[in-house]
């Protein structure tokens, strides 16, 4: 079980990764290009497509890692025991808020499958291959957070209140 | 049902969600869901697919990542050394010393990484130890760290600027043009009262450093920075001049990052795949919010409350001045508990109408609204570069809010100065064409 958990974290973390890598190598291989006075097809089109791919593929990772910013100025302020009440009603919301998005987020890719749309963009794609990550993506947050809430209904501490405990000096804010 | 009714029960939930410590981004989602339900919107997901697809494929949005990874390759290397030794030669004559390597040193570093935390960080574990180690005043090597830390946010590359300028459909372009000066003269008002608060303790009290460095050992030095200036002017000088958008200007700077630490050595493989993890984690992170934000904005238009609000307050009939104030003094009531990118979406999302009605320049307001958001950023109980000190330091945060409080005062003089003169922000973007 664990062995599986550590693996679906890495997937999350691999797939986004190496979608900003892609993303990064194709925007500077249509620089190069531009130089030598060619054109690479579509490649702002593909550089967003893979954007999405590297935010919505990340998000379970990031949640794991405790890097979803909230407000902790009450949580950490609170008994143990009071603590625990409050992070279980905020897993729940937040499980009831990410299932919502992930369920209409594959419906919308299954709307974009069902009527065959393809992308307005020079090169044609079906819409639904460049959207799925987006799809996936919402599901693989909505088991991140299935995950910690079953991990609290054991009575123990989820991994992303561990994470956020050691501060991350290199944060964005 | 009655838009003041709807207005008011979702600012009761964002205010129970928020505090109860539900993820900010998740809470924007939410408010949309629930104040969409409530006007009785019969295609709530339909909308939220639809508004996350575009909220996540711009093309000027995929600046956002490539400047994070950036400043998260920069801040593996050994730069932060290089700019300690490279400017403490020069800056050893002001009144001050080398309390104003970590006012420049935050400036330089904030024209490679688009953040305020990750500037304090990095600069801040070099110069901090540095500095209590010959003596300097703890307090006042915190408070110039904590207030210049704060430049990384205005200084282009900011990720807060391409944030509120794909919010508020601003050329990313233009708000780096408009950045630059009041970064400029922020710096110049923290280094002035920095020169002043020395001159008026009688000297730099209990300093050791009174190594004379002679005029050859200062060129020297200043060779150290070169490779940074070099990235900068590459980065920076490309969108100026017009040559490159800013995305591909990012995607030059991660290429010329990466390059420049492989010469300045110590970058392995390993700390190649860290930066990338560190990349993704905040752009996920960040992206997240850009979804939710998106789609509270959409549901903030069908219910009308921004249009509404802009009403309201040309009915007041408030001078442009008044309604800056009045917006300044909310912004910092706001910012004490909410983090700086959450005062910015929630803000584009509702006051921007408003804004524009009272006839105030978006670009200027981009840059008035980020100098807010820094003053934020080092007053308590939320402020991120105190978090960043504290972990940094060991010292409570309070003592640390204190120590920052003089620079805290001085972000508002830049914000007097940028209200009193607009062309301080507004006159670069006039020279850029097209």
């Amino acid at each position: 079980m664990n062995a599986l958990r550590r693996y679906f974290y890495l997937t999350s973390a691999v797939l986004s990764g190496a979608s900003l890598v892609i993303m990064t190598t194709l925007i500077l291989a249509q620089i190069a290009a531009r130089f030598v006075g060619a054109v690479i097809p579509s490649s702002e089109d593909f550089a967003g497509w893979l954007l999405s791919a590297t935010i919505f593929f990340g998000l379970a990772y990031t949640f794991q890692e405790g890097g979803h910013i909230r407000v902790t100025m009450l949580v950490t302020r609170l008994s143990e025991a009071k603590r625990r009440y409050l992070e279980f009603f905020n897993i729940v919301c937040g499980l009831a808020i990410s299932g919502y998005l992930a369920f209409y987020t594959i419906f919308t890719v299954y709307e974009s499958y069902d009527f065959e749309d393809v992308t307005d963009t020079y090169l044609v794609v079906p819409l639904w291959m460049v959207q799925s990550p987006m799809a996936l993506g919402s599901l693989f947050l909505f088991i991140a957070m299935l995950d910690s809430f079953g991990i609290m209904l054991t009575g123990k501490t989820p991994q992303y209140v561990q994470n956020e405990n050691e501060l991350s000096a290199s944060g964005v804010e | 049902m009655d838009m003041t009714l709807v207005g008011g029960i979702l600012v009761v939930c964002m205010l129970l969600m928020l505090t109860s410590g539900i993820w900010v981004a998740l809470t924007l989602t939410g408010l949309a869901i629930i104040g969409l339900s409530l006007i009785d919107n019969s295609s709530i997901g339909l909308l939220l697919g639809t508004s996350s697809w575009s909220a996540t494929t711009g093309w000027s949005l995929t600046a956002l990542p490539l400047f994070i990874w950036m400043g998260e390759i920069l801040f593996r290397t050994r730069l932060s050394r290089d700019l300690f030794e490279g400017l403490a030669p020069v800056l050893s004559r002001l009144p001050g010393k080398l309390l104003h390597v970590n006012i420049l040193s935050c400036g330089i570093f904030a024209a490679v990484s688009g953040s305020s935390a990750a500037t304090a960080a990095t600069i801040g574990r070099m110069t901090l130890p540095e500095l209590s180690k010959r003596g300097y005043d703890d307090s006042m090597a915190i408070g110039t760290l904590a207030g210049s830390g704060t430049l990384g946010l205005l200084i282009p590359p900011s990720i807060i600027l391409i944030i509120y300028g794909v919010a508020a459909e601003v050329s990313i372009a233009r708000l780096f043009l408009a950045g630059a000066l009041p970064g400029l003269v922020l710096i110049l008002l923290f280094m002035a009262y920095t020169a002043i608060w020395s001159i008026i303790r009688g000297k730099t009290s209990g300093v050791v450093d009174d190594i004379s460095y002679s005029f050859r050992d200062k060129l020297l030095a200043l060779r150290k920075l070169l490779p940074i200036v070099i990235l900068i002017g590459g980065v920076l000088g490309s969108i100026y001049q017009g040559v490159a958008t800013p995305t591909e200007a990012a995607a030059f700077g991660v290429f010329g990052a990466l390059l420049l630490s492989k010469i300045l050595g110590g970058f392995t493989i390993g700390s190649f795949l860290e930066s990338v993890a560190g990349a993704v984690k905040n752009s996920c992170m960040l992206g997240l919010i850009l979804v939710g934000a998106h789609f509270l904005t959409l549901a903030m238009g069908f219910i009308g409350i921004p249009n509404a609000l802009a009403e309201w307050i040309a009915s007041l009939g408030l001078s442009p001045v008044q309604l800056i104030m009045c917006l300044t003094l909310f912004f910092i009531a706001m910012g004490c508990f909410l983090d700086g990118i959450s005062v910015i979406v929630l803000t584009t999302s509702v006051v921007l109408p408003m804004v524009t009605q009272a006839g105030i320049d978006t670009i200027w307001f981009g840059i008035f609204l980020v100098l807010v958001v820094e003053m934020s950023q080092i007053t308590p109980p939320v402020g991120f570069n105190l978090f960043v000190i504290q972990s940094l330091t060991g010292k409570n945060i309070i003592y640390i809010a204190r120590a920052a409080l003089p620079f805290f005062f001085m972000i508002a003089i830049a914000i007097v100065l940028i209200t009193v003169y607009p062309s301080i922000a507004l006159y670069l973007p006039t020279l850029m064409s097209s």
